[in-house]
């Protein structure tokens, strides 16, 4: 076995890594797999639950363990069904939903107590510090890829940094250390938000990247996460760290996830959002008419559930889109 | 007073109940009023009022035929006007969601403040036969395929259905997402929340290794969690304590043990009667009636003391029927269990009809039948009793009773009742389905308002047959 599964941004893969596992995130998006979660959750469960619990029925055997967390209702219970449906042991992370630091560290105390028992390895000073160097530094480069999608003109297209940055999330390096291609684009900026973009979600982005160039994102699966910095490398930093990150949607209330979109819009000069919306994803659904009345550019929502078979209406809405684009700032984009 | 003719028990239709309602002397409806006041707290009318008012699914509902049962539902379906007067004699509003019956209780412990749940909003569209709450709601950009509590977000922005709350107190973490994103998009409306963090029951199916015993409890309905739990909610409670002080400008933790007491009062009748109710031979009250008393104990419709009376009515009456062998259903009724309330009050008419009892429920709401611990510091009590919360842990435990029943074979079959795209619903009943699966389980999907077809029949019909 060697991959440790997780769910969520607030789990510090830093501590999973430790164990001497690869932290492995479930961002798993495709439609057969979906079908294969369906037979042990109902049809309006998430696509995105649901790929992830087929993709763990057929590498039951890999998983020494899943980290779950209280992101959103239907991830926490996902941890449930995988304890009723395969023999992989799950542990829950309490990742408070208001502003309560006093239970995020407590819970970050106690994963790593878990872990050690676990995996009977302590996980010293040493160990941690080895870990948040390694990590902070993979980080430092994505961000240092990332800038490249992010100049003006973009150079670098979302659905490459899409396949760099998943291994991160899989804990593969090998993407992550190959050279930068060049791919300049003077195509309309826009940037994306959402739901999880998924580890098959290539071939949307690519879509959406044959007339537009996504220059930034607040998505879990592609730049969220990233932008995490650990300055102390220690338990104790990396709680202040997670704890501090780019504000997920789901807190309570959502305030500073609005203000970090609207800063990082502005200083990535661009024209347009796209909001992906997976199936039965409510908590970015009932978001998006605040989305419209907050954010100050015009917003695109599409939805999903990895099928692709709204594929030619997906085409059309983006070229409407673009029309849009393109009257509201006189013909250009 | 005029002797009241009592009728043999049977679930009537509203007009068989108008006319039972021309008997009653005047005193016996001027004797229940609610807030104690005379003047304008008079809540005793046949359904057929409220009927003409907009709730026009009570045509077709069927009600047991007791004066209790009469007086309950006048004062259920008083509950709009009965907010609106609170705000007129200058009581405080706390709309309290999403914990469903605890943070009531704290709010109750301060002087002349009334919590309400909006949540309970999700009936009205069901008993109004209307699809008008649900249709704002869409317009304000909420999805259609969610939970019915969407309707609430309509009627904070329709501003109709209650007053302006002084306070609204919101609980989120682990639990309904659904309901967690209205009350977001209430707050986006431009109302102030006070957000409360429900943590997770982590229950030792999910640590990795086996956690020391002394990190663990057992609540009083034998869930086994971890301590710390218990802290994090007593510092919740606090913090509400604290934004109730500074509302109310009162202090006075004594106030908090007697509220605890009266509650207790409410919930060991409550549980009395589902119990005396599933082990009597004949059905002593309907379910819809059962349901409606279930939910009291989330709040008291507003009007804490006076539904502690009507319960306490009710209670007596059920006691009786019990007594005398008589009931509102066939001897042969087949007992069921219903998971998950349904917005659709109808169809417990319907199941009933069908040829079902329901002699145990899971409604989500566990945490507000336990009674409260009084010999501890109440807001450890408080904590206590919320950590049986249905939705916090697993479904597991969730259906952990209902479980035991079908052990005992006091249960033939389980009707689950789902929302289409409700969160919880769409991870949980397959679980069900496979926890429960010894016996037969029906999961039907509750159609919009007016909308239950033949088919649902028809699947109701079939389930019965297995059944039997
Ligand atoms: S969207 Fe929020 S809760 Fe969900 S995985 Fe990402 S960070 Fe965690
Ligand atoms: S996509 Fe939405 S519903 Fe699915 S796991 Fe993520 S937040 Fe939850």
């Amino acid at each position: 076995m060697e991959l440790i599964g997780y769910t969520c941004s607030y789990i510090p893969l830093e501590i999973l890594s430790a164990t001497g596992l690869k932290p492995y995130r479930l961002l798993h998006g495709e439609i057969s797999l979906s079908q294969k979660g369906e037979t042990q959750v109902r049809i309006d469960a998430c696509p995105l639950i649901k790929s992830n619990l087929g993709f763990l029925l057929e590498n039951k055997n890999r998983f020494a363990c899943i980290i779950g967390a209280t992101g959103c209702d239907m991830s926490r219970r996902m941890v449930e069904v995988v304890k009723t449906f395969t023999d992989i042991p799950v542990y829950i992370f309490n990742n408070p939903r208001t502003d309560n630091f006093e239970i995020y560290s407590n819970e970050v105390d106690g994963l790593v107590n878990e872990l050690e028992q676990f995996f009977h390895r302590r996980l010293d000073k040493s160990i941690i510090e080895k870990e948040c160097e390694k990590w902070e530094k993979i980080r430092q480069h994505l961000i240092s890829i990332d800038a490249h999608r992010r100049t003006h003109p973009s150079a670098l297209s979302t659905t490459t940094f899409h396949k760099i940055v998943k291994g991160y999330h899989q804990g593969k390096f090998e993407e992550i250390a190959k050279g930068v291609p060049e791919e300049i684009s003077y195509k309309p900026r826009i940037y994306l938000l959402g739901s999880p973009i998924s580890y098959e979600s290539g071939p949307l982005l690519e879509l959406i990247e044959q007339r537009l160039r996504i220059c930034g994102d607040f998505n879990c699966g592609l730049s969220r996460g990233i932008y995490i910095r650990v300055t102390e490398k220690s338990v104790t930093g990396l709680k202040k760290a997670y704890f501090n990150q780019p504000p997920c949607i789901f807190k309570r209330p959502n305030k500073r996830y609005y203000e970090w979109v609207e800063k990082d819009i502005k200083a990535t000069k661009s024209t347009g959002i796209i909001a992906f919306v997976l199936d039965y994803c409510d908590n970015f659904d009932f978001e998006i008419p605040q989305m419209e009345r907050c954010l100050p550019l015009p917003i695109l929502r599409l939805k999903s559930d990895f099928s692709f078979q709204n594929i030619s209406q997906i085409k059309i809405r983006i070229d409407a889109f673009i029309d849009v684009l393109a009257s509201l700032r006189g013909g250009v984009v | 007073m005029k002797k009241i003719r009592t009728h043999a028990p049977r679930k009537i239709g509203l007009a068989a109940w108008s006319k039972q309602f021309d008997k009653i002397a005047e005193e016996t409806i001027r004797k229940y009023k609610y807030y104690n006041n005379d003047e304008w707290g008079i809540y005793f009318s046949p359904p057929a009022t409220f009927m003409v008012y907009g709730l026009r699914e009570l045509k077709r509902l069927k009600f047991d035929n007791s004066l209790e049962a009469l007086r309950m539902w006048g004062f259920v379906f008083n509950e709009t006007e009965r907010l609106f007067r609170a705000k007129q004699i200058n009581k405080k509003l706390i709309a309290t969601m999403g914990d469903l019956g605890t943070v009531p209780v704290l709010v109750m412990a301060f002087p002349d403040c009334i919590p309400f749940y909006p949540e309970c909003l999700w009936w009205t569209p069901f008993f109004k036969e209307s699809t008008e709450l649900l249709d704002t709601a869409s317009k304000l950009g909420i999805p259609e395929a969610t939970c019915f509590s969407r309707a609430v977000a309509a009627a904070f922005y329709k501003k109709a259905y209650f007053p302006r709350p002084d306070l609204i107190i919101a609980s989120t973490g682990a639990s309904c997402d659904d309901y967690s994103c209205v009350m977001q998009v209430v707050e986006n409306m431009g109302y102030e929340i006070f957000w409360v963090e429900t943590p997770c029951r982590k229950s030792p199916d999910f640590f990795l290794s086996r956690p020391k015993p002394q990190i663990l409890e057992k609540s009083s309905a034998g869930l086994v969690y971890s301590k710390i739990l218990e802290e994090y909610l007593i510092k919740e409670y606090q913090r509400i304590w604290q934004v109730l002080f500074k509302l109310t400008g009162v202090n006075n933790p004594h106030r908090l043990t007697e509220t605890i007491k009266k509650v207790n009062t409410l919930r060991r009748m409550v549980m009395e009667i589902k119990k005396l109710n599933a082990e009597a031979e004949v059905a002593p009250l309907p379910a819809l009636e059962l349901m409606t008393i279930e939910f009291g104990n989330l709040y008291g419709y507003a009007d804490f003391d006076e539904w502690v009376e009507i319960v306490a009515a009710l209670h007596q009456l059920v006691q009786k029927r019990v007594e005398k062998g008589l009931g509102v259903l066939p001897k042969d009724a087949l007992p069921i269990a219903w998971v998950t309330p349904s917005a659709d009050p109808f169809l417990l008419n319907l199941v009933e009809d069908l040829g079902c009892r329901v002699v145990a429920t899971e409604y989500v709401i566990n945490q507000s039948l336990v009674p409260i611990e009084e010999n501890i510091e109440p807001l450890r009590a408080l904590a206590r009793s919320f950590i049986n919360a249905s939705l916090i842990g697993t479904t597991e435990e969730r259906v952990k009773n209902i479980k035991e029943k079908i052990t005992q074979r006091q249960i033939k079959g389980v009707l689950i009742t789902n929302m289409l795209g409700a969160s919880h619903c769409a991870m949980e009943t397959r679980l069900i389905e496979r926890l429960l699966g010894d016996v037969p389980v029906l999961a039907i999907d509750i159609p919009a308002p007016f909308g239950i077809t033949q088919q649902i029949r028809t699947r109701i019909e079939a389930f019965v047959e297995t059944l039997r």
